[in-house]
C-alpha cells in the first residue's frame, strides 16, 4: 500500500527521463501531474482507509535489504506522517501545476521534482533510521539541481549553501542514529525496538543534541537559517513553494519522530531550552522580516517565524500542544505555499519583488486584483485572523504551551503581532495606493495562473472553519507519541510564581507529564 | 413556527456573511454585465431578512427567561472549544440595533456610492461588518468574541482602506489595523491564560469561575489589563484612540456603522468581562482612568478639528470612555443606555454629516455654511443627532447621561463633573460645527447645494425619527425613571451643563480666521488640540522607532554577523587548501619531517601519563 507513494513518482521519473525518443514538454509535464495526481488519490484511499482509533503505525510493510547494514525496507504511516503525506502530494501537485509551461530541459526539471516528492514520502514513511536518512539524503540532490539550474542570479551560491547546510545536517543525523544504535546495542536500525531504549541520560543528551542541530538546521532555526532565505530568493516559484510547504516540515517531523519519540527524557530536561530557543526563534525572524525589501525575503522569514512555534508546542508536549504541532506544520505548509505562489505571479507579471518599487497592485483594470485579494487573504491567515486556518493552528499552540512555559508562549504571541506588521507593510506598499509608471499594463493574470492559489486559498478557510478536519487525523498519535514512561509518582509542582495550582492541573496536565512541569518550573 | 426561529436564531448574523459571499461574482468581476447593482439589493435583501427574523426572535424573547445555544464546534486532546450563544433580550435587542442600523446604512450607502466602480466590493464588507457584529451581540463565548472582534478588525481594515489608491486611505488603514491589533493581540494573551485558568471559555463558567477564584492581586491585574486591551483599541479610547479620527478618510457609509455601533460592539464586550475584571481593583481603576483621560482629551480635541468627520468622531471616543468609566465603576445599566442612545444619535449625525459631504464634495468646515436652507432633511437630522446625543433635551442622551449623573453624583462628584464637562464640551462642539455648516453666509462650495436623494434621504429620515422615538422606546422596555424618582438636581446640572456648551458654542467667534490664529499662545493650544496632542508624533518617535530599529539591527546582525560568520568559515576553509596546496613541495625530506613530527606528537600524547604531569588528574580532583 505505501509503496505505492513511493514508487509513482519514481516510475514517473523514470518515464520522463529514459523515454528513448525526444519527449513533447508538455507531454512530461502531464506524466508529472499524473503521477503526483496518482498519489495523491492514493493518499485520499489510504485516509478513507486509515483507523483513527489506532495510534499505532498502520500499513506497515517490511521487507529485508541490506542485512549486515540492519537496514530494512520499513514502512508505516501513522497519525503524524498522514497529515504530511498528503500536503507532500497537494504541494507538488501545485507545484508541477504551476511551473511554467515553456520551462528550460523539462525532461529533468519534472523528474526532479518527482524524486523530491519520493524522497520526501519516503523519509515520512520510513520506519528504519537509516532508510528515513537516506530518503532525507535523496530529497537533498534534486533540489539542489534545481535550485541550481533554474534559480535567479545568485543562484550558485544558494544551492551550494544550501547543499553543505543540509549535508551537515544529514551528518549530525546520521551520527545521532549510528550512535543510538552502537550505544542500545541494536543489530539494526528498525525505529519500532529503539523506542523502548534506556540510555543513561547523558547519552541520551548527547544522541539528542545532534538531532537537534541536525533538524533545527532544516526547519530551520536561528542560527542556522541563513540557507533558508537565500534558497527562497534563488528558487523559483514551484520550488520555493514545495521548500517552505513541504522540505521544511521534514526538520519538525524527524524533532517529533526521533527526538521526542526516541529521547522523551533528555527532552523533557531541555524541554524549557527549547521553548526559549523557539521564542527567540519566533521573534528572531519576525523583527528580520519587517526590514527587508524583498517580498520573497520577507516570506521567507515569517517561514522561521511561523516553524518556531512548531518547536514551542514540541517542547511543552502536552496532548494539545503535540496535535497542534502538527497542525501548525500543515497550516504554515498551506499558507506559506500560498504566499509564495502569490509572491511569484506578482514577479512574473511585474518582474519585480521590491517592496519599493512596487505599488498599487490591486487597481482593476490594469493591476492584480484578484491575487492581490488573496494575497490579504494569505498574510490575514498567516497574521492569524480567525476564520482561516492559521488562527485556530496557532490558538492551539498557545493554548497547549501556555500551562508549561507561560513566558515563553507570551513572547511567542508578541511575534503574532509582528506578523501583522511586516505583512502590513507589505500589502500596503505593494497592493494599496496608485500603480507605479514603471509597471503600468501589466499582462492578465489567466485562471490558469489562479486556479493553484484559489485551491489552497478555500483549503485555508474551510480547515481555519472547520479544524476537527485536520485534527481528527493526528489526535489519537500524538497522544501515543506523548511521553509516556514519566515516572508518574512526581507531585504536581507548577510554580510559575503566583499562578493558581489546582485548575491548571486539572484541565491539561495529566500524570505524565509531571515531569515537564518540573522542568517548567525551573524555568521560571 | 417563533419556537424554530428562535432555535434558529443564530442564522441572524449569518445572513450577513451569506449575503457578503454573494457578491463575489461581482466584486471578484465574473459577472460584469449586470453592474455591481445586484450584489448590493442581495445584501440589502439578506440584511432585511435578518432583520424579520431578529424581530420574531426579540418578540419571542421579551419577558423570557435567556437562553443559551451551544455548538460543538471543536473536540481535541483535553479541549472542548463550544460555541454558546446567549438568546436575551438584552443581547437579541442589540443585534437588531445593529441589523437596523446596517441596513439604513446600506441604503444610504446605495445612494452614497452611487458611482463608485466598487459598489459590490463595499456591500460585501458590510454584509461581513454586519454579520461579525451581529455574533458579537449573541456570542456567549469569549473565544467567539475574540474571534469576531478579530474579524471586525479585519473589515474595518478593508472598509478604511477601500479607496486604497489615496496615501492618506493607505495610512489611516494601516494604522487602524494595527492599533486595534495591538490590543487584540492582548486581549488574545489574557484570552489563553484565562481559558487554562478557569478551564472553559463560556462565560456563564468563567463567571463561575470568577466567584471563586483565588488569584494574587499580580496575576489577576495583569489578567484584567490584558482584556481590557482590546476593547480599549475597538473603543479608540486614550492609548489606542488614533485610528478612529484616521479611520475617517474611509467611505461615509462605513462610518456611520464605525461610529456607532463597531465601537459600541468593543464596549459591549467590556460589559461581558466585567465580573473577571471584578477580580482586580487596579483594573477598574484603571479603566475609569482611561475613560476619564479618553472622554475630557476627546472633548477638547474634537473642538478644534476643522474635518467635519473628524469632529464627530473624536466625540465618539469621549462618549466610550463615559462607557469605560461606567463599567470600571460597575454601573452596567448606565453603560447600556449609553451605547444604546449614542449609536443611534451617533449614526443620524453621521448620515447627515454624509449627505453633506455627499452635496458638497467637501469635508472642511470653513468651507461651508448657509446649507439649512437648501438642505432642510440634512439639517433637521443634525438637530435631532445632537439633541439626541447631547444631554439638554429628553432624547436619548439625556436620560442616559441623566441616568450617569445620578449614579456618580452622591459618591463620586469628580467623575460626575467629567460626564457634565464632557456633555458640555460636546454641546459646544456640536452649536459650533451646526454654525460653521449650516449658518452663516453660503461660500462658493455651498451654493449649489441641492438636499440629497430619496436613497439618502429616507434612511436619513427614518433614523431621525426612531431617533427621536428613542425615549418611548426607553420607557416601553421600562429603563426611564417615573416622575417621582428623578433626581432634580441631576436634572438641573445636566440641563445646566448642556446650556452652556450651547451658549458657549453659540456665541463664540468663529470665523475662518479664527482656524489659523495669529494669536502665539491661542494657535499653541489650538494645534495642540488640533494634532490631537501630537500623540502619534509620540508614538512615531518611540514604539515605531524602536520596532524600526530592533528589526534593522536584527536584519543587520542576520546578514553580517550570523551569514557573515557561515561566510567566512567558508572562505577560510577554501582558503586553507589553497595554502595547503603549496605546503606539496615533492620532496621527500619534506614529507618525512612530517611524519616524524606527527607520531612524535602522537606518541607523546599517548604515552603522557608516564611522563609525570598528572596535570589531568590535578584537574580531574580540582574539579571533582
Amino acid at each position: 500500500m505505501l509503496s505505492a507513494l513511493i514508487w509513482i513518482p519514481v516510475l514517473g521519473a523514470a518515464l520522463i527521463g529514459f523515454w528513448p525518443r525526444p519527449l513533447n514538454p508538455s507531454h512530461s509535464r502531464l506524466v508529472a501531474l499524473i503521477a503526483i495526481a496518482l498519489t495523491l488519490i492514493w493518499t485520499i484511499i489510504l485516509g478513507s482507509q486509515f483507523n483513527l482509533a489506532n495510534g499505532e503505525m498502520q500499513f506497515f510493510e517490511s521487507l529485508p535489504w541490506i542485512e549486515s547494514l540492519g537496514l530494512t525496507y520499513q514502512l508505516g504511516i501513522d497519525g503524524l506522517s498522514l497529515p504530511l503525506v498528503a500536503l507532500n502530494s497537494l504541494l507538488t501537485w501545485i507545484a508541477l501545476y504551476s511551473s511554467e509551461k515553456s520551462i528550460s530541459r523539462p525532461r529533468l526539471y519534472y523528474a526532479l521534482v518527482l524524486l523530491i516528492n519520493t524522497g520526501v514520502a519516503g523519509a515520512f514513511l520510513s520506519q528504519n533510521l537509516l532508510l528515513f536518512f537516506l530518503f532525507y539524503e535523496l530529497e537533498l540532490i534534486p533540489l539542489y539541481l534545481l535550485i541550481a539550474i533554474w534559480g535567479g542570479q545568485a543562484r550558485g551560491y544558494a544551492a551550494t549553501k544550501f547543499l553543505i547546510y543540509t549535508a551537515i545536517s544529514g551528518i549530525l543525523i546520521l551520527a545521532a542514529f549510528l550512535g543510538l544504535t552502537w550505544l542500545t546495542g541494536s543489530k539494526d536500525f528498525n525505529y519500532q525496538p529503539l523506542l523502548a531504549q534506556a540510555l543513561p541520560l547523558g547519552q541520551q543528551f548527547l544522541l539528542l543534541g545532534a538531532i537537534l542541530i541536525g533538524f533545527g538546521i532544516k526547519i530551520p532555526l536561528v542560527p542556522f537559517h541563513t540557507w533558508l532565505p537565500d534558497a527562497h530568493v534563488e528558487a523559483s516559484t514551484p520550488v520555493s513553494v514545495l521548500l517552505a510547504g513541504v522540505l521544511l516540515k521534514l526538520g519538525t517531523y524527524g524533532l517529533l519522530r526521533f527526538g521526542l519519540g526516541l529521547f522523551p527524557e533528555a527532552w523533557a530536561a531541555i524541554a524549557p531550552f527549547l521553548a526559549t530557543w523557539a521564542a527567540i526563534s519566533v521573534l528572531y525572524g519576525a523583527f528580520t522580516a519587517i526590514a527587508q525589501k524583498d517580498m520573497k525575503k520577507m516570506v521567507a522569514y515569517s517561514s522561521i517565524a511561523h516553524m518556531g512555534y512548531v518547536l514551542l508546542a514540541a517542547a511543552a508536549a502536552t496532548p494539545l500542544s503535540l496535535v497542534a504541532s502538527v497542525f501548525q506544520m500543515i497550516s504554515h505548509g498551506l499558507i506559506s505555499a500560498l504566499l509564495f505562489l502569490l509572491v511569484g505571479v506578482v514577479y512574473q507579471k511585474t518582474g519585480s519583488r521590491d517592496l519599493d518599487v512596487l505599488r498599487g497592485l490591486l487597481n482593476p483594470e490594469r493591476g492584480l486584483p484578484l491575487i492581490g485579494s488573496l494575497m490579504i487573504l494569505g498574510v490575514m491567515a498567516s497574521a492569524g485572523i480567525p476564520g482561516m486556518v492559521g488562527f485556530i493552528s496557532e490558538f492551539l499552540v498557545f493554548r497547549g504551551s501556555f500551562p508549561v512555559f507561560p513566558t515563553q508562549t507570551l513572547l511567542c504571541m508578541f511575534g503574532t503581532g509582528l506578523t501583522a506588521v511586516y505583512f502590513l507593510l507589505l500589502v500596503n506598499r505593494t497592493f494599496f495606493g496608485r500603480l507605479s509608471e514603471q509597471v503600468l499594463n501589466l499582462p492578465p493574470v489567466s485562471w490558469f495562473d489562479r486556479t493553484p492559489a484559489i485551491v489552497l486559498a478555500v483549503l485555508i478557510v474551510i480547515l481555519g472553519l472547520q479544524p476537527s478536519w485536520m485534527l481528527r487525523w493526528s489526535e489519537t498519535t500524538t497522544v501515543t507519541l506523548m511521553p509516556t514512561r514519566f515516572s508518574s509518582q512526581d507531585a504536581v509542582r507548577f510554580s510559575s510564581g503566583d499562578a493558581p495550582r489546582t485548575p491548571i492541573a486539572q484541565i491539561s496536565l495529566t500524570a505524565n507529564s509531571d515531569r515537564f512541569l518540573r522542568s517548567a518550573s525551573n524555568d521560571h | 413556527m417563533a419556537q424554530f426561529l428562535l432555535q434558529m436564531s443564530w442564522w441572524v448574523p449569518c445572513y450577513g456573511l451569506i449575503g457578503a459571499v454573494l457578491t463575489l461574482p461581482w466584486s471578484t468581476g465574473i459577472i460584469r454585465r449586470t453592474g455591481p447593482r445586484p450584489a448590493a439589493y442581495f445584501n440589502l435583501l439578506m440584511t432585511v431578512l435578518a432583520f424579520l427574523h431578529g424581530t420574531v426572535v426579540f418578540r419571542s424573547t421579551w419577558n423570557q427567561e435567556p437562553q443559551q445555544l451551544l455548538f460543538h464546534w471543536l473536540k481535541v486532546a483535553d479541549l472542548d472549544l463550544t460555541f454558546a450563544l446567549d438568546i436575551s433580550a438584552v443581547s437579541v435587542g442589540a443585534m437588531e440595533l445593529v441589523t437596523v442600523l446596517s441596513l439604513l446604512a446600506q441604503i444610504f450607502a446605495l445612494g452614497y456610492m452611487e458611482k463608485d466602480w466598487a459598489l459590490a466590493r463595499f456591500f460585501a464588507l458590510m454584509g461581513f461588518f454586519e454579520g461579525t457584529m451581529g455574533g458579537l451581540a449573541i456570542s456567549n463565548s469569549l473565544l467567539l468574541t475574540y474571534a469576531l472582534l478579530e474579524m471586525l478588525t479585519l473589515s474595518t481594515y478593508l472598509l478604511v482602506g477601500f479607496w486604497y489608491a489615496q496615501p492618506l486611505v493607505v495610512t489611516a488603514a494601516r494604522d487602524a489595523f494595527l492599533t486595534k491589533r495591538v490590543g487584540d493581540i492582548l486581549l488574545l494573551m489574557g484570552v489563553v491564560a484565562l481559558a487554562t485558568m478557569s478551564g472553559s471559555l463560556n462565560f456563564p463558567d468563567i463567571y463561575k469561575w470568577a466567584e471563586t477564584a483565588h488569584l494574587s492581586p499580580t496575576t489577576a491585574t495583569l489578567l484584567g489589563l490584558a482584556l481590557i486591551a482590546g476593547p480599549t483599541g475597538k473603543c479608540a479610547q486614550f492609548p489606542l484612540h488614533l485610528w478612529l479620527d484616521e479611520a475617517m478618510e474611509g467611505p461615509n457609509p462605513a462610518s456611520i456603522l464605525r461610529n456607532s455601533v463597531v465601537v459600541a460592539c468593543g464596549a459591549y464586550v467590556l460589559i461581558k468581562l466585567q465580573p473577571i475584571l471584578n477580580l482586580s481593583p487596579l483594573v477598574l481603576a484603571t479603566l475609569v482612568v482611561i475613560g476619564s483621560v479618553t472622554a475630557i482629551g476627546a472633548s477638547m480635541v474634537a473642538i478644534a478639528q476643522i474635518d467635519i468627520k473628524r469632529a464627530l468622531s473624536h466625540s465618539t471616543s469621549a462618549y466610550l470612555g463615559l462607557v469605560f468609566i461606567a463599567v470600571g465603576m460597575e454601573w452596567t445599566g448606565f453603560a447600556l443606555l449609553l451605547l444604546f442612545a449614542h449609536a443611534i444619535a451617533k449614526a443620524l449625525l453621521f448620515m447627515s454629516v454624509g449627505s453633506v459631504i455627499s452635496t458638497t464634495t467637501n469635508q472642511d468646515l470653513t468651507e461651508m455654511g448657509g446649507l439649512w436652507s437648501r438642505m432642510p432633511a440634512t439639517t433637521t437630522a443634525f438637530v435631532v443627532g445632537s439633541a439626541g446625543l447631547v444631554g439638554l433635551l429628553p432624547l436619548g442622551g439625556f436620560w442616559a447621561l441623566q441616568l450617569g449623573v445620578d449614579d456618580f453624583g452622591i459618591q463620586q462628584p469628580v467623575l460626575a463633573g467629567v460626564l457634565l464637562s464632557v456633555n458640555a464640551l460636546t454641546a459646544l462642539n456640536l452649536t459650533r460645527v451646526f454654525r460653521l455648516v449650516f449658518l452663516g453666509q453660503p461660500q462658493p462650495k455651498t451654493k449649489r447645494a441641492p438636499e440629497v436623494g430619496w436613497l439618502m434621504a429616507v434612511p436619513m429620515v427614518s433614523l431621525t425619527i426612531i431617533t427621536l422615538l428613542v425615549p418611548l422606546m426607553m420607557q416601553r422596555l421600562s429603563l426611564l425613571p417615573t416622575w417621582e424618582y428623578i433626581n432634580r438636581t441631576s436634572v438641573v446640572l445636566l440641563v445646566s451643563s448642556g446650556l452652556i456648551g450651547c451658549g458657549t458654542g453659540a456665541t463664540i467667534y468663529l470665523h475662518k480666521a479664527w482656524s489659523r490664529s495669529m494669536n502665539l499662545p491661542w494657535r499653541f493650544v489650538q494645534d495642540l488640540l488640533g494634532y490631537d496632542f501630537y500623540i502619534d508624533r509620540i508614538y512615531r518617535l518611540s514604539i515605531v522607532f524602536a520596532v524600526n530599529l530592533v528589526s534593522r539591527f536584527s536584519s543587520w546582525l542576520d546578514r553580517y554577523v550570523v551569514d557573515g560568520i557561515v561566510n567566512f568559515v567558508g572562505l577560510a576553509s577554501i582558503f586553507s587548501g589553497e595554502t595547503l596546496k603549496y605546503s606539496v613541495t615533492g620532496q621527500t625530506q619534506f614529507y618525512a619531517l612530517t611524519i616524524l613530527v606527527s607520531v612524535g606528537c602522537l606518541g607523546m600524547l599517548m604515552s603522557w601519563p608516564f611522563w609525570g604531569f598528572h596535570v589531568l588528574d590535578y584537574l580531574r580532583v580540582s574539579s571533582g
